[in-house]
């Protein structure tokens, strides 16, 4: 095939022009370094929730009061929704035939926490059944989440997050230890698994979780900042399961039939779609903005083959005279544009994903290079090398072959 | 059949609203095997009629047949192709690829034609060595004389066996000494059954022809056999 030697001329072309292909390469490197940076980062994060809502499971569904408020006047509709009584939970667990548990969890929004004179702040307190463990990925690293019993007998036992252990009990073993919460003294039965935030910070990991009755008898049934964490017993059924479930509260609540639910149910899915609606204006814009930089790219490219041309229109001459056709010569000059563009942008990609990993790369966002950013990143290399190489190409075969070769 | 026959070849340049007619009418031919040299002074037409000859260039009027075919209403592509197999120029700039070795200029033509690499490596060490250049094979021009550049050039020339020589002045860029060496090696090209055209403004270098056309103001003046005897250099 005769496109292989046209393509080592090409190289050849390049390679005379060391310094040149060099700064041409670079210039097309930044543009594909900027936008693979940002494009890797989004990526990496966008990732990083998505793993985090995948904690939630599949067939899990999470019913409360607010839902995700979007605007003033859905605040406004939000806010004087009824809070959730007492038997709300136990009405769902027996109502609902397709849902195989209900976990209830409340809590105070942030708390002080103790121990023994160390005090640390910024810490979620939350009461939960027992059988939240059973439907939320959280894992245990040391001794047990609280059971029934704790749960019926209302015992003061604590488990906690992984960040409230390093931070309190630095050097220690926290189980059998106790905690003050709010002046009360807790003893510490488990730790749960560190599980890192999407931004490098620990405040997925500085929680305390009680017994619900215990939480309950300290600080009321807060019916306003109830979640019941329902497990559907399978995925086919989990719209039926939230179907049921919504059936009941309805009813319950005594929606006429014509308004719609004064009440949210939360899947990971639609968590996620709503992350995605809200943040893809931002998301565009950015990739946008910086894919400017991959035109200036192909820009020096261009302007570098139109000066190479005509510099080397006595060369495209006497390749005539022996016999290169007019595509000969558009196949060398363009093959010199999209090596150019091609491994400044594989250069580009790679460069982009390790700046991203340095940039966001604090420990938990695991930026790794997707197939697909990979795969549109070199299309977009290689066309921005036709688009951009394609008219010094065509000039320089157009060339009348006496005129190139008398060209001095 | 003639290798090479013209019928009423004419070439008009349009400078503006003048027709400036650089070939009126000439008719020729030239067969397999011979030696001509096309002389005449610098604006008489033969640089444009060598243009032609060498498919360089397609005539504005008349009949261009190369090997029984008709080159007038070919097309870029058709010429480029022509030029690769048909015909071997020679410049007399050399025109070498100045940051490419003797090896790889000569190869050049066989790249156009899909010749695989390791062939291309034989038939231009081979060509290098019927100009006895062996031994530079790996040198650039800038690294060899004139002489020696301008048999690089030869071989190139001759690397796809074509039918024709084509040499423009070939020996305007070397000194006498030099030139003589080149007519030489011409000679001896002739003697192996190649086909020359040498285009030249120096009688003395057009006499090592065996046929002389002289061209005068885009017209054929004459056409003129040289006798064994008035000839230059050693060939017979």
């Amino acid at each position: 095939m005769i496109v292989v030697p046209l393509i080592g001329l090409a190289w050849q072309a390049l390679w005379a022009n060391k310094l040149r292909s060099g700064l041409t390469l670079l210039g097309v490197v930044v543009g594909f370094t900027s936008v693979m940076t940002i494009i890797s980062a989004l990526e990496g994060m966008m990732g990083a929730i998505e793993d985090d809502l995948a904690r939630l499971g599949p067939t899990t569904f999470i019913v409360q009061k607010w839902g995700i408020v979007t605007s003033e006047e859905q605040w406004l509709e939000v806010v004087k929704r009824k809070p959730f009584d007492k038997e709300t939970g136990e009405l769902i667990s027996e109502g609902c035939e397709l849902c195989e548990t209900v976990a209830y969890s409340t809590g105070t929004g942030t708390d002080n926490v103790q121990y023994r004179g160390t005090n640390i702040r910024d810490v979620r307190v939350s009461g939960t059944t027992a059988d939240y463990i059973d439907i939320v990925d959280l894992e245990v690293s040391e001794g047990r989440f609280h059971s029934f019993e704790d749960d019926v007998y209302r015992r003061h036992v604590a488990f906690i997050g992984d960040a409230v252990r390093e931070r309190l009990y630095e050097g220690l073993d926290p189980i059998g230890r106790d905690v003050r919460i709010d002046g009360v003294k807790y003893t510490i039965i488990g730790v749960a698994k560190k599980q890192g935030g999407v931004f490098g910070g620990d405040e997925r990991d500085s929680f305390v979780m009680i017994p619900f009755e215990t939480f309950t008898k300290h600080y009321g049934f807060r019916g306003e900042r109830m979640n019941y964490f329902v497990k559907a017993q399978s995925l086919e059924t989990m719209d039926q399961a939230m179907d049921e479930v919504r059936m009941i509260l309805r009813a319950k609540r005594h929606v006429p039939y014509d308004k719609p639910d004064d009440f949210a149910i939360l899947t990971a899915d639609n968590i996620l779609e709503f992350l995605n609606s809200v943040t893809r204006m931002f998301r565009l814009g950015l990739v946008g903005v910086s894919s400017v930089s991959v035109v200036v790219g192909g820009i020096v490219v261009m302007n570098i083959m139109m000066v190479s041309v005509s510099e080397r229109t006595r060369e495209i001459g006497i390749r005539k005279s022996v016999g290169a056709k007019q595509s000969h010569i558009l196949t060398q000059f363009l093959f010199e544009a999209l090596i150019t563009t091609f491994s400044g942008g594989l250069i580009g990609i790679i460069a982009g994903f390790l700046v991203a990993k340095s940039l966001v790369g604090m420990i938990d966002v695991d930026i790794s290079p997707s197939g697909l950013a990979i795969t549109l990143g070199l299309s977009i290399s290689v066309g921005i090398g036709v688009i951009f190489g394609i008219y010094p190409a065509m000039k320089a075969a157009r060339l009348d072959p006496i005129k190139a070769l008398s060209y001095e | 059949m003639a290798l090479i026959e013209t019928d009423n070849l004419w070439k008009t340049y349009i400078m503006g609203s003048e027709h400036l007619h650089a070939l009126r009418g000439v008719t020729m031919s030239i067969e397999k095997g011979e030696y001509v040299a096309i002389m005449g002074p610098s604006g008489s037409g033969k640089s444009t009629l060598m243009n032609l000859i060498g498919c360089l260039d397609t005539p504005t009027k008349g009949e261009y047949k190369l090997n029984g075919k008709t080159v007038g209403n070919m097309n870029d592509d058709e010429l480029a192709n022509i030029r690769n197999r048909e015909i071997g120029f020679v410049f007399q700039t050399f025109n070498l690829l100045p940051r490419a070795s003797a090896l790889h200029n000569v190869e050049l033509p066989l790249i156009y034609n899909g010749t695989s690499a390791s062939e291309r490596r034989q038939q231009a060490e081979e060509a290098l060595t019927k100009v006895e250049l062996s031994e530079r094979m790996f040198h650039k021009p800038s690294e060899l004389s004139g002489g020696q550049r301008q048999r690089v050039a030869v071989a190139r020339a001759l690397v796809n066996n074509p039918s024709l020589l084509l040499a423009d002045e070939p020996t305007g860029n070397l000194d006498s000494k030099t030139s003589q060496e080149m007519m030489k090696l011409f000679n001896l090209l002739h003697e192996r059954g190649n086909t020359i055209i040498l285009v030249t403004h120096e009688r003395d270098i057009a006499l090592h022809a065996h046929r002389v056309l002289s061209i005068l103001d885009g017209q054929l003046a004459s056409d003129e056999r040289v006798a064994v005897g008035e000839r230059n250099g050693a060939s017979g």
